[in-house]
């Protein structure tokens, strides 16, 4: 059943000193049923993290809503809970702390709030790290930690901003293995933003490729690709034929947009 | 005139000799007067900085938070702070007399405008996916104070509570020059009234170690307080 309905949302951005306004998305709608992990997928500049914004309540339309169970979305809240590019953990906690933040929200006690963090951090493999501070541990780890902070307040979607973006080529590809595994183990829906194909192969059941000036959703793809998806997904002939057709249609893009910021930098 | 007896004596009242010194700390050590006049001072430094660091915090975090409230207020708060603490002594002396309370207010002046401009602007530099990060697991309006904007900014809050601490403490001397009847800031004008520079002297020399002294203890506290700050730059 859909959990999130994303109806006809476009927003447009005041641009400083000017009377008109830039339109980032452009009439986008969504249907996200529960247990799903969508990715976004598109170029920068197409919109995608506005969109996972909006969906979070850290933005608001300009036109359009969007519905969690049938009740617009106005603020964040921590059914919503998000996992940021550069990790957004609190640098003065250490590791179990920040997992506890949303359980102290709720009114935990301390010792139940301990005992559920423990059990994230044990989740994404971070047992023995839990008195570490953020700055001890390495990217990966790191957002390990923002994966299970993200996930102990119990949301019913997971949404994640180009959460691997920053990480090495070996931790990306490691860490989107864990996810899938994580993901199946709390059975959580997750919306997902990325520009790397072959990231959103691997982990999507359907990928939202996504098209820039304004954002606008190009195209819906269903990737039947059985599950659990493993290293050896990757040398399926589903995979390599589904990443050889979104990089068809996505590379003109690719090249406008390249051609667009060249542009943007001489009228600078 | 020109006879070396004298011109050794002129220098001696001027500027004291290094034994003359000794005796003089000495006698105010045994005597008790060092350390009462010593107490005197940092009990109203203290009460100052502790008044100015209530409200310096307290008016930086709303309106580092509250940016249209800032508009307003900000013009207000950059007006007062470029009169020199010291421009205030008449004005303290004729509000609150003569006791510890016109001391309180100077060493109030002179410390918040430090604290509030370094809480106003760590406010406003905390990232604003760490405050989204918060919003989203459903941090409470205390939460979101206590245990992000506040530790958030304490990297950037502790320099501006240092620098409080020491223009606090030039204050009180200053203040107790002109509006106390005890205090390092007293003692000293009364003994250039008495032409005890041996006294002066001492008296300089003990604010310097205490200043010395409070600093150290502030950075301390910082170095518990803000343990992921060092290894944590640029992350």
């Amino acid at each position: 059943m859909t959990q999130l309905r994303v109806d006809h949302v476009s927003k447009d951005f005041a641009l400083r000193g000017r009377a008109d306004v830039l339109r980032v998305l452009e009439d986008v709608s969504l249907d996200i049923c529960e247990g799903e992990l969508i990715v976004l997928l598109g170029p920068s500049g197409c919109g995608k993290s506005t969109l996972l914004n909006i969906i979070a309540g850290f933005l608001q339309p300009t036109m359009g809503q969007v519905l969690h169970e049938d009740i617009p979305v106005s603020k964040p809240d921590r059914r919503r809970t998000v996992v940021f590019q550069d990790y957004a953990l609190f640098p003065w906690m250490t590791l179990e702390k920040n997992v506890e933040f949303g359980l102290k929200a709720q009114g935990i006690a301390p010792a139940e709030r301990t005992r559920i963090a423990r059990s994230f951090l044990a989740l994404v493999k971070l047992r023995g790290f839990e008195d570490h501070y953020p700055y001890e541990v390495s990217g990966g780890m790191k957002q390990r930690a923002a994966i299970a902070r993200a996930l102990a307040p119990d949301p019913d979607i997971l949404l994640m901003d180009e959460p691997f973006g920053a990480l090495d080529a070996q931790t990306r590809v490691l860490l989107q293995e864990e996810l899938v595994r994580i993901v199946a183990a709390t059975n959580r829906t997750v919306v997902f933003v990325t520009h790397s194909i072959d990231e959103a192969v691997f982990l999507a059941d359907r990928i939202v490729v996504m098209s820039s000036h304004p954002g606008k959703i190009r195209s819906i793809h269903k990737v039947a690709l059985p599950r659990p998806r493993t290293a050896e997904t990757r040398s399926l002939p589903n995979f390599i034929n589904l990443t050889q057709e979104l990089w068809d249609s996505l590379k003109p893009q690719w090249h406008d947009e390249g051609a667009n910021a060249v542009r943007s930098q001489h009228s600078t | 005139m020109g006879s070396p007896r004298l011109v050794g004596l002129i220098n001696a009242v001027l500027l004291p000799s290094p034994t003359a010194l000794f005796w003089a700390a000495s006698d105010l050590l045994r005597s008790g007067t060092l350390f009462r006049h010593v107490s005197a001072s940092i009990e109203r430094v203290l009460v100052g900085f502790a008044l100015a660091s209530a409200v310096g915090l307290t008016l930086g975090v709303v309106l580092g938070w509250f940016r249209t409230l800032s508009d307003f207020v900000k013009p207000l708060v950059e007006a007062l702070r470029p009169i020199p603490p010291i421009a205030w002594t008449p004005l303290a002396i004729l509000w609150f007399g003569v006791g510890n309370a016109p001391s309180y207010f100077l060493v109030f002046i002179g410390a918040v405008f430090p604290v509030f401009v370094s809480t106003y602007s760590a406010v406003r530099n905390i990232e604003r996916t760490q405050i989204n990060a918060a919003l989203c697991l459903g941090a409470t309006p205390t939460m979101l104070i206590w245990d992000v904007l506040i530790p958030g900014a304490l990297p950037m809050i502790f320099p501006g509570l240092r620098i409080a601490l020491g223009v606090g403490w030039m204050c009180v001397v200053a203040a107790e020059l002109i509006a106390a009847q005890s205090g390092l800031g007293y003692m000293i004008q009364q003994s250039r009234l008495l032409l005890q520079t041996q006294f002066v002297l001492t008296g300089m020399i003990v604010i310097g170690i205490i200043g010395f002294v409070m600093n150290a203890v502030m950075t301390a506290i910082e170095r518990r307080l803000v343990p992921w700050q060092e290894s944590s730059k640029g992350t």
